[in-house]
């Protein structure tokens, strides 16, 4: 499949790297390859933008979230426990 | 060295992984004599310390993906603890410097894996990756329908709430990798050795993951009325 236009890299290759190259994931060869593509061609670069959106959309929807303040507190309680019955009882030999 | 038989005695006292617990992939495990003498002569309230100063950072990005993994806040937060009480247990082995973030996600997922997955005993959560693309949307053509960047600014003004719901609906494997990749930053690398699963199975994870949400996404975007079926459909270009 392709948008009809010569390219020197074909647009199925395109596609398939384009996550690779949103993830920082592609060498610079390859990285380099998909810049001169999506230069060139439109319904690609129109692809790229939207993977590039909902990447974004996932990292701004879900990247805020906090835990309840008593959950940190559950969790420090129990640790400085552990801490102070291993200590109390002395070093299991 | 009473200290390192302490931590042992720690590490007796609760259950174990059933993983490597010594950072084995997530970087290098080598001790230098130096930082094993550093930790021999470390003292149960300055691991303790330690512990908290560098583990409790990530609190909140756990929870985050234990609420992606759970989709319930009393799930998620059972699940960080628990998370947390086997990483304290299994400290004494985390060797510094290396990454204690995907250290803290490995045993998160491990948890996850071994406590509520088999709790739930939910069949849909295994044999995802072996989904033929049959029944998915063939994105990775050029389609008659087109894709304009109007469609990628529609989507943005979706509420984060939408986002979180369709996210909910990717399967759960996908779904992990998709949060562990956008939001989180990890590598792929990375994601391999805490979903513990080969690179290439990542990568289709991701792929299938993105292309199921994104279908999600513009029907939500399409229920809200932000893309007018009519337009979407006639492949138009105005914005």
């Amino acid at each position: 499949m392709s948008c009809g236009n010569p390219h020197a890299t074909d647009c199925v290759e395109v596609l398939e790297l384009v996550y690779g190259f949103l993830d920082g994931e592609l060498d610079d060869a390859d990285r380099a390859r998909i810049v001169q593509h999506l230069d060139e061609c439109s319904p690609c670069l129109r692809q790229y933008g939207l993977e590039q959106a909902v990447k974004s959309l996932v990292h701004r929807s879900c990247a805020c979230e906090q835990a309840p303040d008593r959950l940190r507190i559950q969790i420090v309680t129990r640790i400085r426990q552990i801490s102070i019955t291993y200590r109390s009882s002395g070093p299991a030999d | 060295m009473p200290v390192v038989r302490l931590i042992a005695a720690t590490e007796g006292g609760l259950p174990t992984l059933g993983l490597p617990m010594g950072g084995v992939g997530l970087g290098s495990s080598t001790m230098t004599d130096d930082v094993v003498a550093e930790i021999a002569l470390e003292s149960a309230e300055e691991r303790n310390l330690r512990f908290e100063r560098d583990a409790m950072q990530y609190l909140d990005q756990l929870y985050g993906a234990a609420m992606r993994m759970t989709r319930n806040p009393t799930d998620a937060e059972d699940l960080v603890q628990e998370t947390y009480m086997k990483a304290f247990a299994a400290f004494g082995s985390f060797t510094d410097g290396t990454n204690l973030k995907a250290w803290l996600f490995r045993i998160l997922t491990n948890t996850y894996i071994n406590i509520y997955r088999k709790k739930q005993r939910q069949p849909y959560l295994t044999g995802t990756d072996d989904l033929t693309d049959g029944q998915l949307h063939d994105a990775e053509s050029h389609t008659p329908r087109g894709l304009r960047s109007a469609e990628a600014e529609a989507l943005d003004r979706l509420a984060d709430t939408d986002v979180v719901e369709a996210l909910a609906a990717v399967p759960e494997d996908f779904r992990m990798a998709v949060y562990l990749a956008d939001v989180e930053g990890f590598s792929y690398k990375e994601i391999a050795e805490i979903m513990e699963t080969p690179v290439g199975t990542v990568m289709s994870r991701l792929h299938r993951g993105r292309k199921l949400l994104r279908e999600l996404l513009e029907d939500y975007a399409i229920e809200r009325g932000l893309i007018p079926a009519a337009v979407a459909a006639d492949g138009g270009d105005e914005s």
